[in-house]
Formats: structure tokens, C-alpha cells, sequence
């Protein structure tokens, strides 16, 4: 196997730490949409409130979402998430189809599987995927033109709203409410929107069940096969107090075994308690993993009684950022929830100059040096 | 010491890493076991469970596994009357249910390729497919591993080709040779991740051609480790003895002895009945002499001489082979106990126990004479690879049992010693660990056993644990002691990283370290410097008492800390490590915290002087109050309030919160503690980095004087060199600022009332007392902080909610000496002579500046805007010796005091 020419952000991340995006959901709060609006005239009828479906705003309000998308990108953002946390035909199935437990039924692999198998459900995930690639290509494309540096769009895959490693029912542990093939499937139709709208990336992000996650990386691989294409991927785990995915309760060195055979560009940590108790869980990660690594917590925990609705302003994340990059650990920082494009701001400021961690062959031949030393 | 010659002479080795919920990694020349019982084909018991539908008795069989020291657990379901694929994707999705089980690396075995691919669709971790061959062909070889790359686990290779199974030598390397290339070259497969199984095949069988068999398999093994780069090897090992069906003792002695040979010509693994290994070295003499003939093919007539020796044993009738094997029985009693635990025998051990007690006159005696030369043998077997992992964990049990006899006579001892008029309390609580990943702890269980028989309150927290539970533990328990333990070398970096992790989160105890790979060495060059407490190693079990006795004792301390710094300071001189980049104290002072003077930043305060808080109320505290903190006191994470609502903790949240708020009611209504403070505000100036204080406006008279350190560390961009100094106006600017300080407490009673509830053998309520003080304490503080800000002028608008007090979003801080930004303690000294603490708000200051009673907190006020938290770190020998000048000490005083933020040594 020849080694494969050298992706350009992997170049960017030898020389800087590169930047990713902040929160759609908590920026798009800022702009004080209403149901109405996140409706537009697709989805008029809809049975349920669709407020909270955020991924729709790529297709009824454009618009704000480019606008939000350029303002990352003018932040210092070196690479923009499509809109898509939430776009597949099992997450969108909670906002469109009757929840079979309000009549006394039970979501199960059988309920799954016309899901899955549903027209319009997936039909709107494909379109979500694709117009959301678009919109992120479309800017990012400008401003790598207006500022002469490359931006990057990565495709979003997100963790969904079922889980293959957890049973919800009480007296029968074994039990799981969807197979890891329609699990797959779902991602498989995601990753397709994706690659048809352009993205350079995909990112398997706020990974809360490692078991969903493989899927979501089985799925891509063998979409990737099916089209004859490479496109680099990478992972993000959200994890919890002990540094286990939050739903599955994997630890973080025994999470980056279950992966690295993607030989993914850059592994890492999102979402989360906040970047405070990230830390020693990305010390970890940093220590294990010989890719690039990835942080971007959100911004605190959930605090009402801030504007941002999270603990942390700008300042306070560029703080922790900056603690991350002058301690080496990473390659690639950012935000997730309660970040807005204000935090990246900061955040890219915090780290012009910070060298980045260490990886790969360079990291390697470093150890082994300091290794040699030890001994001596 | 095995490992670590062993680790030098290969240079090319890549573990096999593979996960659960939590990851494994192959060390070196260790043989990995794997759990067979949950395997239909090799456990009747498992099958007749799988096929009764009784999986929650047959997941059992996979925990006892774990028990017994598997790394891996092999999950086989090929039986006929099985459903394979249903079967698999059940019992795999109940393990993953089963968080002890869930945490081990599963192999999924199967000749049916639907059975394996259910299988990887079931784990979140990286396991093992056992196995594919190339007996259908090499496309669908190819097809097979590049579907188990994808799904990522790791794969055994069968040596099958389309002409079938390879029996000998040359056929063994030349299919796993082909396997190989295909493998690595065509589908990209991570070649430390393939395991070879060429083939462990019956032996004396009576046909001349088997004859080579064993000798085939070992040679194989070792071709294959010098030819096909990180490729690991794995085999049945039953298969070998097969044509001695019925003839355990002979059984036993084969697999032994053949694992011996196989293993060290690299054998990484195999599938093997821990219930059917005898001990290598304990094999009869005779016995192993035939059985290596046969394995060796040493002479032509060795399966008839095996075959003839085997008939002897089976002739004579089963009690003289039992009596035989009872031999043991005659020797001595030390002889007997250390016979015991090598091969694990628990028939005799606590008659043995009391025998040896009765001779030997004392408990402990016989913990620390025989049973620990036992322990030691099995120690020393097994580092020489003779002993197996699950031997070793049958022989700790037995330890166990011995311990657990001897226990009631420990107990006496000290009761009789307490009636003689002896004081008897516990010394002080130990915390004791064996790292993550790592499951070694003989050597920490005897340490354990030492140090509760010297009456250290011994808490022994096993084997595996992460860093983050043992610094819950040691917080919630409050360990005056942590000891970590590891056996092999990854948990040498673990050690360092939990050091690390105490530094950051402030923990205030001495840390031993044991374990056969650590050394004084590595601890003084690679734990100690990141932690500014005392971390001692302990090279055996007979060291850790002294140390803990000097570590725990108001007199001794001080000087063992010294003594022991000093000879860790000497080793870390000789390993010279690089020191951190630092600037001249001249520069770091160019360089202090930017700040533009102006008199509207510099509010006055309504009063100068002292104020004394008597008696203050408790209930006006209650408000102050945070109480996540209260929580994690308690073992429970989450963050008050959502833990009330949380999904497992919720209800056991509540209880509690409900039990400290009755407590809390009764402590107020009683007045069952009181909460004393005292604090003064002061007209100051910064003077250099040292600030006045002055009696009056006028600002002539010096009463007092805070001396501050100031950052060297060279930082990159225009980060200043901060000083708490650089908050105060300097003297130059002639503006009125102003410097508060502040004693309070909650804890005066408090040792009352924890007394009368010990007394009662209530400890609950002695914990929940003493969490409820240190709740009020911090709220204490908080709360003078905010009448203090008010009084100042500056926090009248602020208008902030608990929560948002919890997380500090006011102007101003309140930092404390000993802390980061200010690490000298003895600047409290200065607070209690400017407040009279001790007088005031009867707080004492112990000669190490620590304050009593507990549940007191105290620190300085500053209020500029721009004050901020920081943390000093390292400094240099210039600005000690400017520090020395300005308080009047030697520069060895300071550097006593200072010894963890000094970036030098200073014994040169």
C-alpha cells in the first residue's frame, strides 16, 4: 500500500493549530427565528413543532445559516460543519412520524426499519445533507478567495437519537430499539447528501455510543468504496466525567483502539462537561493517538442565567484553548455548544502563534529521542 | 526486572491493542490469557445454558472469567442445535449490558462467517475474529479480512490453505507466510493486529509422523516471530494431550510444559483450561523428564515410555495417587504454607495458618514470614514466565484465606494491648490503588495487610482503577496517604500522570509508590517533580511502615521530608533534567501586569481597621451555600441542583440533601457549631513586589507588610510575569488603595460533635457533620466577601445570584496564601498578627501554618478590576534570594518553604 499524498489540512495542521466552527444551535438562538420561519412553505403542515429541528433552517432560511457560516469562517474558522447534527431519517423521524409509544406500541428494530425504508424521511435527509454541503462549500470557497487561505467544509455526522450499545427497556437488558445495519444505512444516506453537496471532510462528531459511531464509520467506508472516492475522516468522542462516551461508558484509550483502523486525519473531543473537565481525558487522547487530535468542548455547562445560555464567554474559552495548545495537545480547536462565532474569534486569537502538537512519524522519532534520553 | 531486560532485546514489538469498554494492551513477553469457558464447544455447562435460553446465568460464566484474570474472552456458539447468529448478537448484547463484563475485549469464534459478522455488529470495542483461512480460496480470504478491517478488529489466521491443514513445519511457514503478504500487502490488514494459529496438533498418538508435532508447532512459532514483522501466534493448547483423555496428571503436565517451550519461543497466546495447567516447575521430576521427551521428540521410544509412566499412575489405585500428591503433607509447616500457595491449594491453608501462629507465637509473624516467602516465590515464578496469570490470582486467594484466619488474632492483639493501657488509634487512613491497566496487586495486598496490622485504617481500592476514582476516593474518605502500585512498565506513566493530576486538583498528601517495576530512580526524576507533596517510593512491604509513621507524625515529618527531598533532589540532579525557560527576576519585573493606574478604579472603602465577626449566623450562611461540593464529599458527581433530578444518583441525592438539611436544621436551631471570623481593611501601597500596609489616610506609619513572588516563567506572546503585588497601586502613583484580609471559621465544636457521634459508632453522621463545615466554612467565606465588597463600595451594583457567586463572577479576588498565586504559607503569620486571628476568631496557626480546627479558611482582598488568579510556578535562585532579603530569612528558609516553585537545585 502506498502511503497517500499528504491531505493540504494536514499540512496547515503541522505549522498551526487549525480552527474549527462554533455552535449552529446556540447562534442561531441569536437571530430570534420562530416556528413559522423554520416552516417556511415546505413544511407548512407539518404535525409537530419543528422549532427545535435546526437543521431545517439549511433549507427554509438559507439565508441566516450562510450568514452564520461567514461569520465563522471570518472568525478564523480554517473549517466549517454543515448543518446536519441531526440529518438522517432516524433523527428526523422523531419530528415527522407519530411516536408509536403514545398509542402504547414500542420503537423496535420493525419500527426502524420503515424508517429507514421511508421516501420522504429519506429523501429529506439527502436534501438536507446536500443543500447544507453546498451552502458551506459555497462560503467557504469565498473567503478562501477573498483571504488567500484555504478553508475546509466538513460534513456532520452526529450521534442520533437511538442507541446500539443501550437497552430502554428495564427487564430485558439485551434488548436494543434498532439494528446496526439500519443504523448503517441511515449514516450511508447522510454520507452520500454529503459528498453530492462537496465536502471536503467527514466528521464522525459528539460520539456518545462508540457502537453508533462504527456504524456511521462502516457506513462511510462503504459508500466511499461505492463511489471510488477518498475522503478523509474524522472523529470526535463527547465523553464524560471519567472520560467515557457518555451513553456507552467507553474509555478513552480503549474508544481510539476501537477507531484507529480508519486511520482517521484527526481524532478528539467534543461537546462534553465544558473544556475544564476535558482535560485530562485529551491529555490522554494526545498521549495514545498518532493522528492529529481535536478539541472543541462547549462552552461550559448549560447556565441560564448567561447570554449565551452556557457558563463561558469568548474569553474564558480562549483561556482554556490556549491552556490545551501551550500543554501540546492539539492540532485542531474549536467549539461546540454555547460557542458563537465571538468564542472563535477569541479562541483564534488565543492560538495565533502556539505551536502545534507534535504527530505522526515527527511525534514518533520525537518519543524515541526523549525515550534514548531517559535511558542514558 | 524480567521485563525490563526483555523489553531492550526487541526492538521491533507492537503490542496487540484491542478494547472493551476499556482498552488492552499486550506487554512483552506476557501471555495473554483468553477466557474458553464461554465457548459451547469447550464448556458443557455454557451450552446447556445457551440452549435452555438462561443468557443472564450464561454471562455469569463470562464474569467468573474476568474474576480468574481472562484479557480476552473467547464467545463461541458453533453447535448444531444452536440458532449461531441469534445466539451471538444475544449474548454480546448482554454482555455489553454487564459493565464488569463489558469491559474485556471479546473474541468471536466461529467457522461461520454470518456468525462472525453478527458478532462485530454487537462490539463498541476492538476485538479479535477467530478465525478465517485461506481453505475457501484467496479471494474469499481477502473479502473475509477486509470486512473484519472494516468493522476494526484484530483476526486469527487459521494455517489452512485449499490443500488443508498444514501439519508440518514447512507447510505451518510456508500458509502463514502467504496469509502474511495477502494480508499486509494486498488488503492493508495492520499486521501486529494478525494472529497466527498454526496448529497445535495431538502428539503421541502411536504414529511416527505425529511424532514431530509439538516441535513443528514451536519451531513455527519461532519462524514466525523472525519473519513476519509484529505478527503474533495463538493456539489450542488441549489438542496436544488429547491421546491422554483421561489421564489428567499426565494432561496437566503436557500442557505445562509445552506452553513453557512455546511461549518462549514467542507464543503470544492461547486457548487453554486454566483448571487443567500444573505448575512447570512442580512437575515431577520423572514425569517432566518423559513428557518434554515426547514433546521435544528427543527419543524414538518416548510416547512408550510416556504411555507406560502414565499407566502406573492410572494403575494404582486413585488413593495412592492421592497419596502421592498429599506428600507435601510432611513437610514443615513454612514448607507447607509456601507448597499451598504456589499451587493455590486452599484444603489445609487455615489449619496451616493457625499451626504456623501457634509456633511462631504472633499473627503477623506469619503473615510477614512464610506467607510473604511464598508470595514471593510465586513472584518470582511467575516473572520468569513459569507460572501463569490465573495460577497467580488462585494463589492470591489462598493468600487471602491464610490473612482472613490470622485477622481475629490481629484484632485481639491490639484489643489486649488497648486494655493494657496502650493507646491504640488508627495511625491514619491509607488509600491504596493498583494503577489503570494494570491488574498486579500481591505485592499492594501485603502492604495493605502490613500496614492494617501496624493499625493504619487501610483502604484497598483493587486492581484497574482509574486515576479520577482514586483522587474521589482519597478526597471523599479523606486518605492521609495515597500508595499506588504497578507491576508493569505503562503503569509507570500512570503513576505520573496521577501525580499530576493530585498537583492540579491541589491535593495536599504524600504519595508512595510501589511495584516491581518502579524504582527510587523513576520516582524521584518522573513522579515527584510533578507533584509538590512528598512522593516516596517504597522498594518492599517491610519499608512502608517507617515511612508512613515519619510521613504521619508531627515530629518526624518535617525532617523525613527534608532528608527525603534532599536524596530525590540529589538522584534528579544526576539524571539533570532540562529546567523550564525562565527570564531574570529584573525582567520579570519589566515585565508585571499591565495596569493604568486610575483613581476611579481605586474605590475607597467606608472603614479602615479591624472588624470582628462573633458568633455569626448560621442561617444567613445557609443561603452562601454550594453545594455540589456537598455531593461529591459523598462519592455522588453532578452538579447541584440537576443531581436531585439525575437518572441514578437522583434518589440517593436527595436522601442525602434531605439528611444534611435536617442536620443543618438541627445544627442551627442547637447551635451546635459556631462560625467565627474576623477581617480588616487596610490603606496599602505597593512597594517593589512587596505591599504596605499603613495605620492611617496619612499613610506614614508601616503596621504591616505582605511579601509577594513574582512569575520567571519565559511565556510566549506578551503574557506578563504577574505578582499579586502588581493589584495594589504602587507608591509612586500616590493613590489611596486599599488591602483587606480575612480569617473565618465553622468548625469551632465541630470535633465535639464529631466526637459524640463516633462515640456512637455513627460515623454517617460524623462525615455528614464535618461536610456540612467545610460547606459553611466556604460559605462563610464567600458570603465576608460579599459584605466585604459592598462595604468597599464596588459590589453594591453587582447584584449576582448564588450560582452565579459560586463561579465568582465578581470584581476582585480572594487569594490565600499556600495557594497557586501565592504559595508561601507563612504569610499567614502576617494575617493573624494584623486580625489577632487566633484571639479573634479562635483560629490557631500550627507551626507548618495549617489552621485549626479544619473547616477554616482565610486569604487576602483585592479589588482592582484587573486582579485575577494566576499561579506562580517555577522561580529562580535571584528572585529567592531578593525574596530572602525583603522577609528577612536565610536563603535556605525560603528555600524550604518554597522548594516545589524553585527551578534549580538549591543543594549546589
Amino acid at each position: 500500500m502506498n502511503k497517500c499524498p499528504k491531505h493540504p489540512l494536514e499540512k496547515v495542521m503541522e505549522s498551526r493549530i487549525a480552527i474549527i466552527d462554533g455552535a449552529m444551535g446556540t447562534t442561531i438562538r441569536t437571530y430570534g427565528m420562530t416556528e413559522a420561519d423554520i416552516r417556511g412553505t415546505r413544511f407548512a403542515d407539518a404535525k409537530k413543532g419543528l422549532l427545535n429541528n435546526g437543521d431545517l433552517f439549511s433549507l427554509t432560511q438559507p439565508k441566516m445559516i450562510c450568514d452564520i457560516h461567514r461569520r465563522f469562517l471570518e472568525a478564523g474558522a480554517d473549517i466549517i460543519e454543515t448543518n446536519t447534527f441531526g440529518a438522517t431519517s432516524i433523527a428526523q423521524s422523531e419530528f415527522f412520524v407519530d411516536d408509536p409509544r403514545e398509542r402504547g406500541g414500542r420503537k423496535d428494530p420493525e419500527f426502524y426499519q420503515k424508517v429507514i425504508e421511508d421516501k420522504f424521511l429519506g429523501d429529506l435527509a439527502f436534501d438536507i445533507n446536500e443543500q447544507s454541503a453546498r451552502q458551506c462549500r459555497e462560503w467557504a470557497d469565498h473567503v478562501s478567495n477573498d483571504t488567500s487561505r484555504q478553508r475546509f467544509v466538513a460534513g456532520a455526522l452526529g450521534p442520533l437519537t437511538v442507541s446500539l450499545s443501550n437497552s430502554p427497556d428495564a427487564d430485558d437488558p439485551g434488548f436494543r430499539v434498532v439494528t446496526f445495519d439500519q443504523v448503517k444505512t441511515a449514516y450511508a444516506q447522510e454520507v452520500r447528501g454529503l459528498i453530492a453537496g462537496g465536502v471536503d471532510l467527514l466528521l464522525v462528531e459528539t460520539i456518545f455510543d462508540s457502537l453508533n459511531a462504527k456504524a456511521a464509520l462502516v457506513a462511510i467506508r462503504e459508500v466511499l468504496d461505492e463511489q471510488g472516492k477518498q475522503i478523509p475522516i474524522m472523529i470526535s468522542a463527547a465523553v464524560g466525567r471519567g472520560g467515557e462516551t457518555m451513553i456507552s461508558a467507553q474509555t478513552t484509550e480503549a474508544f481510539w483502539n476501537a477507531v484507529k483502523h480508519v486511520k482517521p486525519l484527526s481524532v478528539g473531543l467534543n461537546c462534553s462537561l465544558g473544556p475544564d473537565l476535558m482535560y485530562p481525558f485529551l491529555e490522554e487522547l494526545a498521549e495514545k493517538a498518532d493522528v492529529a487530535v481535536s478539541s472543541y468542548p462547549n462552552a461550559g455547562l448549560p447556565n441560564p442565567l448567561s447570554e449565551t445560555g452556557f457558563d463561558f464567554g469568548p474569553k474564558d474559552m480562549a483561556g482554556y484553548l490556549g491552556d490545551f495548545a501551550r500543554a501540546g495537545l492539539i492540532n485542531i480547536a474549536g467549539g461546540c455548544c454555547g460557542n458563537t462565532p465571538e468564542h472563535i474569534a477569541a479562541i483564534a486569537k488565543a492560538l495565533e502563534g502556539q505551536p502545534p502538537r507534535k504527530f505522526g512519524a515527527s511525534a514518533e522519532e520525537f518519543a524515541s529521542q526523549v525515550n534514548a534520553g531517559s535511558r542514558a | 526486572m524480567t521485563q525490563e531486560t526483555a523489553e531492550s532485546s526487541l526492538v521491533s514489538f507492537r503490542p496487540l491493542r484491542l478494547s472493551g469498554s476499556q482498552p488492552f494492551t499486550q506487554q512483552q513477553n506476557v501471555y495473554i490469557m483468553i477466557g474458553e469457558r464461554t465457548n459451547v464447544a469447550g464448556s458443557p455447562k455454557f451450552a446447556r445454558l445457551i440452549k435452555d435460553g438462561k443468557y443472564e446465568d450464561a454471562v455469569r460464566i463470562a464474569r467468573q472469567q474476568i474474576e480468574n484474570g481472562a484479557n480476552v474472552l473467547d464467545v463461541c456458539m458453533d453447535e448444531g442445535m444452536i440458532d449461531g447468529v441469534a445466539a451471538m448478537t444475544r449474548f454480546l448484547q448482554l454482555m455489553a449490558s454487564e459493565p464488569e463484563v463489558a469491559k474485556v475485549p471479546v473474541m468471536i469464534d466461529s467457522s461461520k462467517w454470518s456468525v462472525i459478522e453478527a458478532g462485530l455488529k454487537c462490539l463498541q470495542g476492538k476485538g479479535i475474529v477467530n478465525s478465517i483461512s485461506l481453505k475457501e480460496g484467496e479471494e474469499t480470504f481477502r473479502n473475509h479480512a477486509a470486512t473484519i478491517l472494516k468493522y476494526g478488529a484484530a483476526v486469527v489466521v487459521m494455517a489452512f490453505d485449499e490443500q488443508g491443514q498444514a501439519a508440518s513445519y514447512e507447510d505451518k511457514i510456508r500458509v502463514c507466510e502467504r496469509a502474511y503478504k495477502i494480508l499486509v500487502d494486498e488488503v492493508g490488514f495492520p499486521p501486529e493486529d494478525i494472529i497466527f494459529d498454526p496448529n497445535i496438533l495431538t502428539v503421541a498418538t502411536g504414529m511416527d509422523e505425529h511424532n514431530n508435532y509439538a516441535v513443528d508447532y514451536i519451531n513455527a512459532c519461532r519462524w514466525i516471530k523472525a519473519n513476519l514483522p509484529y505478527a503474533k501466534v495463538s493456539g489450542g493448547v488441549s489438542n496436544i494431550s488429547f491421546s491422554f483423555r483421561g489421564n489428567d496428571v499426565v494432561r496437566e503436565a503436557i500442557h505445562s510444559a509445552f506452553l513453557y517451550h512455546a511461549i518462549s519461543a514467542g507464543m503470544d497466546m492461547g486457548i487453554v483450561n486454566a483448571g487443567m495447567l500444573e505448575v512447570y516447575e512442580e512437575i515431577e521430576p520423572e514425569l517432566k523428564q518423559l513428557v518434554e521427551d515426547v514433546l521435544l521428540n528427543r527419543r524414538a521410544d518416548a510416547t512408550e515410555r510416556l504411555v507406560e509412566y502414565g499407566e502406573t499412575l492410572k494403575g494404582k489405585d486413585k488413593a495412592a495417587v492421592e497419596k502421592k500428591t498429599e506428600e507435601w503433607r510432611n513437610g514443615t509447616v513454612e514448607e507447607r504454607l509456601t507448597h499451598a500457595l504456589v499451587k493455590g491449594i486452599d484444603t489445609y491453608i487455615e489449619a496451616d495458618a493457625e499451626e504456623a501462629r501457634q509456633k511462631l507465637g504472633r499473627p503477623l509473624a506469619v503473615i510477614e514470614g512464610p506467607l510473604m516467602d511464598g508470595m514471593g516465590v510465586v513472584g518470582d515464578l511467575f516473572g520468569a514466565g513459569k507460572m501463569f496469570l490465573p495460577q497467580v490470582v488462585k494463589s492470591a486467594r489462598v493468600m487471602k484465606k491464610a490473612v482472613a484466619k490470622l485477622t481475629p488474632y490481629m484484632e485481639a492483639e491490639k484489643e489486649a494491648r488497648a486494655a493494657a493501657g496502650e493507646v491504640v488509634k488508627a495511625q491514619g487512613k491509607i488509600l491504596l490503588a493498583t494503577v489503570k491497566g494494570d491488574v498486579h496487586d500481591i505485592g499492594k495486598n501485603i502492604v495493605g495487610v502490613v500496614l492494617a496490622c501496624n493499625n493504619y485504617d487501610v483502604i484497598d481500592m483493587g486492581v484497574m482503577v482509574p486515576c479520577e476514582k482514586i483522587l474521589e476516593r482519597a478526597k471523599a474518605e479523606k486518605a492521609d496517604i495515597i500508595g499506588l502500585s504497578g507491576l508493569i512498565t505503562p503503569s509507570l506513566d500512570e503513576m505520573v500522570h496521577v501525580a499530576r493530576e493530585m498537583e492540579r486538583q491541589g491535593f495536599k498528601l504524600p504519595l508512595l509508590i510501589g511495584g516491581a517495576t518502579t524504582s527510587r530512580a523513576h520516582t524521584a526524576v518522573k513522579i515527584a517533580p510533578h507533584y509538590s507533596e512528598p512522593v516516596v517510593h517504597i522498594v518492599d512491604a517491610s519499608r512502608a511502615v517507617p515511612v508512613t509513621t515519619s510521613l504521619l507524625s508531627d515530629e518526624s515529618r518535617t525532617t523525613f521530608v527534608e532528608q527525603h527531598r534532599g536524596e530525590y533532589e540529589a538522584i534528579r540532579k544526576a539524571h539533570a533534567a532540562p529546567k523550564q525557560q525562565t527570564v531574570s527576576l529584573e525582567e520579570a519585573r519589566r515585565r508585571r501586569t499591565p495596569i493604568a493606574w486610575r483613581e476611579e478604579d481605586i474605590p475607597a472603602p467606608s472603614f479602615t481597621g479591624v472588624r470582628v465577626l462573633e458568633d455569626f449566623p448560621l442561617a444567613k450562611l445557609r443561603e452562601f451555600i454550594d453545594w455540589s461540593p456537598f455531593f461529591h464529599a459523598w462519592g455522588l458527581k453532578g452538579v447541584y441542583p440537576r443531581i436531585l433530578e439525575h437518572e441514578t444518583q437522583g434518589e440517593q441525592a436527595r436522601q442525602l440533601f434531605k439528611e444534611g438539611n435536617a442536620m443543618l436544621d438541627q445544627i442551627i436551631e442547637k447551635k451546635l457549631i459556631t462560625a467565627r471570623g474576623v477581617y480588616g481593611l487596610f490603606t496599602a501601597r505597593a512597594v517593589g513586589d512587596d505591599v504596605e500596609l499603613y495605620a492611617d489616610e496619612k499613610r506614614e506609619k508601616v503596621i504591616g507588610r505582605f511579601h509577594f513572588l513574582r512569575q520567571q516563567a519565559n511565556k510566549e506572546g506578551n503574557e506578563p510575569c504577574r505578582s499579586l503585588a502588581d493589584f495594589i497601586a504602587p507608591k509612586e502613583y500616590g493613590l489611596q488603595d486599599h488591602i483587606g484580609t480575612f480569617a473565618v471559621t465553622s468548625g469551632i465544636g465541630l470535633k465535639e460533635l464529631t466526637d459524640s457521634y463516633r462515640a456512637k459508632h455513627d460515623d454517617y453522621n460524623a462525615i455528614m457533620a464535618e461536610a456540612l463545615a467545610d460547606r459553611l466554612a466556604e460559605a462563610f467565606a464567600e458570603c465576608l466577601h460579599k459584605c466585604v465588597r459592598n462595604e468597599w463600595g464596588y459590589g453594591q451594583s453587582e447584584n449576582l445570584s448564588t450560582e452565579e457567586l459560586i463561579h465568582e463572577k465578581y470584581r476582585g479576588i480572594r487569594p490565600a496564601p499556600g495557594y497557586p498565586a501565592c504559595p508561601d504559607h507563612t504569610e499567614k503569620g502576617e494575617i493573624w498578627r494584623l486580625l489577632d486571628a487566633t484571639t479573634n476568631a479562635g483560629i490557631v496557626l500550627t507551626e507548618s501554618f495549617a489552621m485549626w480546627p479544619g473547616s477554616s479558611i482565610s486569604g487576602l482582598y483585592f479589588a482592582h478590576p484587573q486582579s485575577r488568579y494566576f499561579s506562580l510556578g517555577k522561580i529562580e535562585r535571584d528572585q529567592v534570594e531578593d525574596y530572602s532579603r525583603r522577609k528577612g530569612w536565610t536563603t535556605a528558609e525560603v528555600e524550604r518553604w518554597l522548594g516545589p516553585n524553585l527551578n534549580y537545585d538549591p543543594g549546589r
